[in-house]
């Protein structure tokens, strides 16, 4: 029963952890870009939620619309005005540093505006929780997850079936030749980046409810949504789902059979041995030629 | 000749320095002292051989608790013995590690390099805190015995003088030898390198271990000048990421540019906006942000490209045939 119970933790977690990564996915997939500000994004998405429940009473699980609206232009704006720059002044890895000093900035920013303290979204089913045959899920988890299928889902089918979709994956696998093809390069990748932190910040609007978070719980997103991808494969939903998923499970796994002190090193060990077995997930690259 | 001179006096001027500073200012010299030799030895790999280590704080964690257990274990009372072989066994254990972990983690490039290194760092850490002997979480004890009266920020000014000296002169040999030119070449094109008969692997492994003794070596020194530590003094994430944003800052891959970059950041968040605290974070961010985009080589590729401005354009030729 225990060993349900925790697989069950497990799958529920690894289902918020895959929503919380795949904004970065993309990001990583397409534009090889290794996006440090993602766990910001996600962050500021939980505050933002926050912002919407305490002021106009929003429920978190539609804050996710709005804030998504809103974060499709940060993200697209940041990309080409700033990311764009580095990468054609310097490099890919000076874009990384860019990332991670605007990461610092907006970090400090977010103290300075909200506090460094922790902050939780509490509305009013908060604390319930389902029990199915003995095993017990939170209502919040569930929701979650809930939340974070119809997302994923939502996504693949846009990248699969879609013009807009099409788009991106021909720039991810060969930016010259989608370029002669009529399409406008800096513009898809300014949308596609535009995605990513959108599904990141729609997916911080309903972390807010899972987990409690404060501006310096950005490292923590960020190095999540990188394991996630590492584990599953970069630049595709179902990486993503399965990634998070594994993750889930390891980490509730090792909470309830080592010890709770113990699930950072067990997950960062699993990445260490997943980055020397298969660098390229358990999934592989979506995009083929993009890496 | 004129750069050996110009060394000898910045090593004299920074020997009777202290006679001139209060103690406060001995110790941020002293800070910037171990800053400058810690993006050093990144540089070594980082900077070298194009090897961006995201988790190089792991040595000076481990270098700082192997010292700490050694010195306990052998039941070393304190003075200049002890601290020598903690010091000297610190650069060794982190050495062995990375020989260790060399093999498989240097297969890895580019970003996933970095983050496998960032992971080993997190695991070895939160291993320190929760395997009980290890006595990361409670802290442990190291005794230091200071030589005759000296002030300890005066004393631990100079080792880590010292220690910059050696990190640098070891910097310079490497890059002056095959051996650095090996690492160049990996940092440039490493299958290239490899077709031309480059002994990557070898030249990786024994690069990875030098920057990692060295920085066990600064570590375990560190250790010292805390006298008390636990996981969290050592095992820093900030001081992995400030040795890349030092020589970032300077310029990568050169000798002059890490010390040149610790030098301007730590003057600029320590005593600049030392009053400031709760701005730090921003400033770093905006530091790093301007620096990559307004000079992606560093202070050096700035003077570099102002020495070398005039030849680089010259008037318009003629026809491409006179231009050549």
């Amino acid at each position: 029963m225990l060993v349900l119970q925790t697989a069950l933790n497990g799958l529920v977690l690894g289902g918020v952890y895959s929503l919380a990564a795949v904004g970065f996915s993309l990001i990583f997939g397409a534009l090889g870009i290794v996006n440090l500000t993602h766990g910001i994004f996600v962050i500021c998405g939980a505050y933002a939620s926050m912002m919407l429940f305490h002021g106009l009473s929003v429920d978190p699980f539609f804050a996710t619309i709005p804030v998504a609206f809103v974060f499709f232009f940060v993200g697209y704006v940041y990309q080409r005005y700033l990311i764009q720059l580095a990468v054609s002044r310097a490099s890919l890895v000076a874009s990384l540093l860019v990332t991670f000093g605007v990461a610092l900035i907006a970090r400090n920013l977010l103290q300075l505006g909200f506090s460094p303290d922790v902050r939780t979204i509490t509305p009013s089913y908060s604390f319930s929780s389902l029990v199915i045959g003995g095993l017990r899920v939170d209502m919040v988890r569930l929701i979650g997850v809930g939340v974070s299928l119809v997302l994923l889902s939502l996504m693949a089918l846009l990248l699969a079936k879609t013009a807009f979709g099409r788009r991106i994956r021909a720039t991810a696998q060969q930016p010259l030749a989608a370029n002669l093809s009529g399409v406008n390069v800096p513009h898809v990748f300014g949308q596609t980046f535009g995605l990513g932190a959108a599904f990141a910040a729609a997916a911080g609007a309903v972390l807010g409810i899972v987990q409690p978070f404060s501006p310096s719980a950005e490292e923590f997103w960020t190095l999540n949504a990188f394991i996630v991808v590492v584990l599953g494969g970069v630049g595709s939903p179902s990486g993503a789902l399965l990634g998070g998923i594994l993750l889930g499970l390891i980490s509730s796994f090792t909470a309830q059979y080592v010890g709770p002190s113990f699930t950072n090193a067990v997950m960062f060990l699993v990445l260490v041995v997943m980055l020397l077995v298969r660098p390229h997930g358990l999934l592989g690259s979506a995009f083929g030629e993009s890496r | 000749m004129m750069r050996f001179l110009g060394l000898a006096g910045a090593v004299a001027a920074a020997a009777v320095l202290p006679e001139f500073l209060p103690p406060f200012y001995v110790r941020v010299v002293q800070f910037f002292f171990f800053s400058a030799a810690l993006a050093l030895a990144w540089n070594i790999m980082g900077g070298f051989a194009g090897y961006w280590s995201f988790g190089h704080t792991v040595f000076i964690g481990m270098g700082g608790f192997a010292a700490a257990h050694l010195v306990t274990a052998l039941g070393l009372s304190a003075g200049p013995v002890q601290m020598v072989t903690g010091i000297v066994f610190g650069a060794l254990f982190c050495g062995a590690f990375a020989a260790i972990i060399a093999y498989p983690i240097l297969r890895l490039r580019g970003i996933y390099f970095a983050i496998a290194m960032l992971g080993i760092s997190q695991v070895v850490a939160e291993l320190a805190n929760n395997v009980s002997w290890v006595k990361g979480d409670v802290g442990l004890f190291i005794e230091t015995k200071l030589p005759g009266d000296i002030a300890p920020e005066r004393f631990y000014y100079y080792v880590f003088g010292g220690l910059l000296l050696v990190t640098a002169l070891a910097s310079f040999l490497i890059l002056r030898s095959r051996f650095g030119y090996g690492l160049l070449a990996i940092r440039e094109d490493e299958d290239t390198a490899k077709m031309l008969g480059v002994p990557t692997e070898k030249l990786k492994i024994l690069g990875f271990v030098a920057s990692a003794a060295l920085v066990g070596m600064l570590g375990a020194t560190y250790a010292y000048s805390l006298g008390y530590f636990t996981t969290g003094s050592l095992f820093r994430v900030d001081f992995s990421l400030n040795m890349i944003i030092y020589c970032l800052i300077g310029g990568i891959g050169t000798i002059a540019g890490p010390i040149l970059g610790a030098a301007v950041m730590l003057f600029l968040t320590q005593v600049v906006l030392g009053g400031v605290l709760e701005l730090h974070l921003l400033v770093t961010g905006a530091v790093v942000v301007v620096i990559v985009l307004s000079m992606p080589d560093g202070i050096m590729g700035l003077l570099g490209s102002l020495t070398t401005r005039k030849p680089a354009t010259p008037p318009a030729p003629a026809s491409p045939e006179v231009a050549r």
